[in-house]
């Protein structure tokens, strides 16, 4: 994969999105529309965010991740953030980011496992 | 690790993330751990946006390292030749925004420091200034 591009794999019902480890704005302005794309063609029900290679999170990219789960939310679909890295976490908090109505967990895993026991999409 | 300094331009959106990674690079070599990089990297890119958003296409970062018995520091400079802040102490309020971010901007950067002073005269510019001392390895 190249190391500055979104991944964007369907899963059954699911999209994964994988987001670079330095991600600039432009690659953040592309999240956006890139996911609402894929879900509506895809006809996809979840969105999982893969954040686990992403070694910084800053307010402007907090805010797309905010507005993109409500954007999923009103096209009928439910956000999983997956994979938040210690520092990330901390620095988060600290910096008084918050990621809407998102729901967060350790890794992919986790996520496909909320998407299977609560939504029954994979 | 004395004496170490630099400057980096603030006039693309590009130059955010390159601010970015220098200051991540700086500060890993000065021997900052891993959520204090985070921190200060974390910084630099709100800044770095304020600069780049706020001022047009004329600002520049410059750091420092600096030390003293047992500490290492970082001190970071963000200048730009923008509208100014009319009123900073509403500026560095949280939830304050003209950009419409979420306004963590400013009063989130200062928790993530150990001091952050900023100077600004409208019409000027604006200046702001933090600094971040961690323990030597």
């Amino acid at each position: 994969m190249d190391e500055n591009t979104l991944s964007v794999i369907k899963l059954k019902n699911i999209l994964l999105v994988t987001v670079p480890d330095e991600p600039g704005d432009d690659i953040i302005h592309e999240l956006q529309t890139k996911v609402l794309n894929a879900i509506e063609k895809y006809q996809s029900k979840g969105l999982i965010l893969d954040i686990s290679n992403v070694n910084i999170l800053d307010s402007f990219f907090a805010r797309t991740i905010s507005e993109t789960t409500q954007m999923v939310a009103l096209m009928g679909g439910q956000t999983v953030i997956a994979g938040m890295q210690p520092c990330v976490a901390i620095t988060a908090t600290e910096l008084g980011l918050h990621l809407g109505k998102a729901i967060s967990t350790l890794d992919v895993d986790r996520a496909l496992d909320i998407f299977s026991d609560n939504f029954k999409l994979v | 690790m004395t004496n170490e300094s630099g400057e980096n331009p603030i006039q693309t959106e590009g130059d955010i993330v390159t601010c970015r990674k220098l200051i991540r690079n700086v500060t890993s070599a000065a021997g900052f751990g891993m959520t204090d990089v985070t921190r200060i990297v974390t910084a630099v890119s709100e800044l770095a946006r304020n600069v780049y958003v706020h001022s047009g296409s004329e600002g520049v970062m410059r750091w420092q390292i600096l030390d003293k018995p047992g500490q290492i520091g970082i001190q970071l400079e963000f200048e730009d030749f923008g509208v100014g802040i009319p009123d900073i102490n509403q500026a560095v309020e949280a939830g304050f925004t003209t950009a419409g971010s979420m306004g963590m901007g400013l009063s989130g950067v200062k928790r993530l420091m150990d001091s952050m002073t900023i100077k600004s005269d409208v019409d000027m510019g604006t200046t702001v200034s933090i600094t971040k001392w961690g323990r030597a390895k």
